[in-house]
């Protein structure tokens, strides 16, 4: 504890980190009134953390082949030291996040708190929620099982409904007529960089913005 | 923790000992929390003991062809596995003479090393160069039409 301070208190005389602590941690205001539902945003950003670890894990292991992708995730499960254990964080907290997030959806529509003046606070969290389930759609592709490939080849089908261009989505999406390893290979990509890379953009501007307006005051 | 007497800090000897319960406590659960986040993440970055670095090289008679080398690696040493009339033989391709990888020419049937010219015959022997010992064999058996190395090399 002593080397703590003594570090802590070499940068605090160059860069006075104290006040900076004290007004957004230690001594940071928020309404006495605040029920714990309005954690549910820090907890959607805490599991992004988490997949974000577990997930640069993974990825030391899974190799992104129609040949392969099946075997390296089960060598992970069951060959890799605890990477039952990372996968299935992973797996579970994909889950976890789409949940937490759609609570904080419903907290936030629910207690009004989308009005003026922060509607682009709930127009930014509606994209992240979309981009949300898009990591987890593309995530689900990954380990090329029998679920997975339905569960792509159905959801893929969905933008077909739509006229005129729905076909024409419907093959950009999956890179051609059906589910392959082109497939895997884009969904790969968009799940470990495109998608992420814009939430974390996002994410950074939505909390910007509640940084500059504060948190609702519950009514 | 930080050693602090009660008539320094103004508190009360009760309060004291609240406060100082509550930094062992937050304490020991951001400790236990660290280790039961480092163990998986340690554990995980080891290398997987099922990846056996002494399991024996197998490699199918298939793959091999009259006159043509394969080149494999077993144990972080660089083989050449050579078929010709008397079946097939395994080579280390580590050069005798400094350690350079050789390599088959199959036009004219001999190994040449990149570094110093040195030359071997298909069974290994020394045709020229700055070296006097042949190419180091590496045995091998052939079974149910794979060629299996299983020796230390």
């Amino acid at each position: 504890m002593r080397v703590v301070r003594y570090v802590f208190e070499w940068f605090d005389k160059r860069y006075d980190l104290q006040p900076l602590i004290e007004k957004n941690v230690t001594k940071k205001q928020v309404p006495r009134t605040l029920s714990w539902a309005a954690c549910f945003g820090g907890l959607s950003l805490l599991m992004f953390v988490v997949q974000v670890f577990t997930g640069i894990l993974l990825l030391m292991y899974y190799k992104p082949h129609p040949a392969s992708a099946w075997d390296s995730v089960t060598f992970i499960k069951s060959n890799v030291p605890m990477g039952w254990l990372v996968q299935r964080i992973h797996s579970v907290g994909a889950n976890l996040m789409v949940v937490l997030v759609f609570m904080h959806m419903a907290r936030v529509a629910y207690f009004k708190i989308y009005r003026s003046p922060r509607e682009l606070h709930w127009i930014s969290g509606v994209f992240l929620a979309v981009l949300t389930t898009t990591m987890a759609f593309t995530g689900y592709l990954l380990p090329w099982t029998q679920l997975s490939y339905w569960g792509a080849k159905v959801g893929t089908e969905i933008p077909g409904a739509m006229p005129v261009i729905g076909n024409q989505i419907v093959k950009w999406v999956r890179r051609g007529d059906s589910i392959t390893g082109e497939t895997l290979g884009f969904f790969f990509a968009l799940h470990i960089w495109v998608v992420p890379a814009i939430v974390v953009g996002l994410m950074l501007t939505h909390f910007a913005m509640i940084r500059r307006t504060g948190i609702s005051r519950p009514l | 923790m930080e050693e602090q007497q009660p008539h320094d800090s103004g508190l009360s000897p009760a309060e004291y000992s609240r406060r100082r319960m509550c930094q062992v406590f937050i304490g020991g659960m951001a400790g236990l929390s660290a280790g039961m986040v480092g163990f998986p993440l340690v554990s995980f970055m080891a290398r997987p003991e099922s990846l056996d670095l002494n399991k024996p090289l197998e490699i199918s008679l298939d793959q091999l062809s009259p006159g043509q080398a394969l080149y494999a690696e077993y144990r972080g040493q660089q083989l050449i596995l050579l078929t010709g009339q008397a079946g097939t033989l395994v080579f280390n391709a580590s050069c005798p003479h400094l350690g350079c990888n050789v390599a088959w020419d199959s036009a004219n049937a001999v190994f040449h090393c990149p570094c110093h010219g040195a030359m071997f015959a298909a069974d290994g022997q020394v045709i020229r160069g700055p070296v006097s010992s042949p190419l180091r064999k590496v045995p091998c058996e052939i079974k149910d039409g794979k060629v299996i190395i299983s020796a230390e090399v």
